[in-house]
């Protein structure tokens, strides 16, 4: 596929993202920390930590949504963020049922933002083999 | 006149975290030289163990082993008049005034920004 199509489809990606609320303004910042600190892996490096968090241990409920929470806004991921908040008052009002409702969202909203993310750095490293210089 | 270094403690355990906050602040101009610490403790021992005094300390509020209070309540409690900055996803009053209390000078919410950065940068006049 041309560089130009691919560009066309990750453009398309990252406007479905934020039109779908699974990204806020905070993964434009990384964008443009990106792009104005001259570092083109910055985004592909915090995406990857972000997806490669362990997510299957919920034991310490409330102190791992915490850090769910954090790390999400961190990225930009505005969906898994707002689960983390609902998903914390549960856990403060003692709801079970809360809790593992809250759980299944949860986790569907970090894996479907986490193969966006990887989509999204596929398109980039393909359209970037085209052309090195462009980043 | 040669803009002045600044040196940056940022406290976190979260290393993406981290990772975003250093690029913040080196796109605000604040990231000369920028050391880590995991947790409170070793925060303390950072502040304690420099060989020159920290222009700025960015502290997290929830860590292991040791709290952001509890980091900030024994730098203060060691004389250092360095400014801190609580940095936490918890913005309620509540949490502001436990931080002031311990001894923070500002407060700022996640996540850090290049924007929220200048603006602390500029009020400490590191910028």
């Amino acid at each position: 596929m041309a560089a130009a199509a691919l560009r066309d489809q990750l453009t398309a990606l990252l406007s479905s993202m934020f039109s779908q609320g699974l990204v806020d303004e905070q993964f434009q910042q990384l964008q443009m920390l990106q792009d104005e600190g001259g570092t083109p892996g910055f985004v592909s490096e915090v995406v990857t930590l972000f997806w490669e968090q362990p997510v299957v241990n919920f034991d310490k409920v409330d102190a791992y949504v915490h850090q769910l929470k954090g790390s999400s806004a961190s990225v930009g991921a505005q969906k898994v963020k707002f689960t983390c908040m609902q998903f914390r008052q549960f856990c403060q009002d003692k709801s079970r049922d809360g809790c593992l409702m809250a759980l299944a969202v949860v986790r569907n909203d970090f894996y479907d933002l986490r193969n966006k993310f990887q989509t999204m750095l596929q398109l980039e490293q393909q359209i970037q083999a085209y052309d090195p210089k462009q980043q | 006149m040669a803009r002045k270094m600044i040196r940056v403690l940022l406290v976190e355990d979260e290393e993406i975290n981290r990772v975003v906050a250093r690029a913040a602040l080196k796109a605000a101009g604040g990231g000369d030289v920028v050391d880590e610490a995991e947790n409170g403790e070793v925060a303390v021992q950072r502040v304690r163990d420099a060989a020159a005094p920290y222009d700025l300390v960015l502290m997290d509020k929830q860590m292991p082993v040791m709290d952001g209070h509890e980091a900030t309540r024994r730098i203060r409690g060691m004389g250092v008049t360095t400014p801190i900055v609580a940095v936490s996803s918890d913005g309620l009053p509540a949490d502001v005034d436990a931080f002031i209390t311990a001894g923070a000078d500002d407060f700022t919410s996640k996540p850090l920004s290049k924007e929220k950065l200048g603006v602390i940068l500029a009020k400490f006049r590191l910028a």
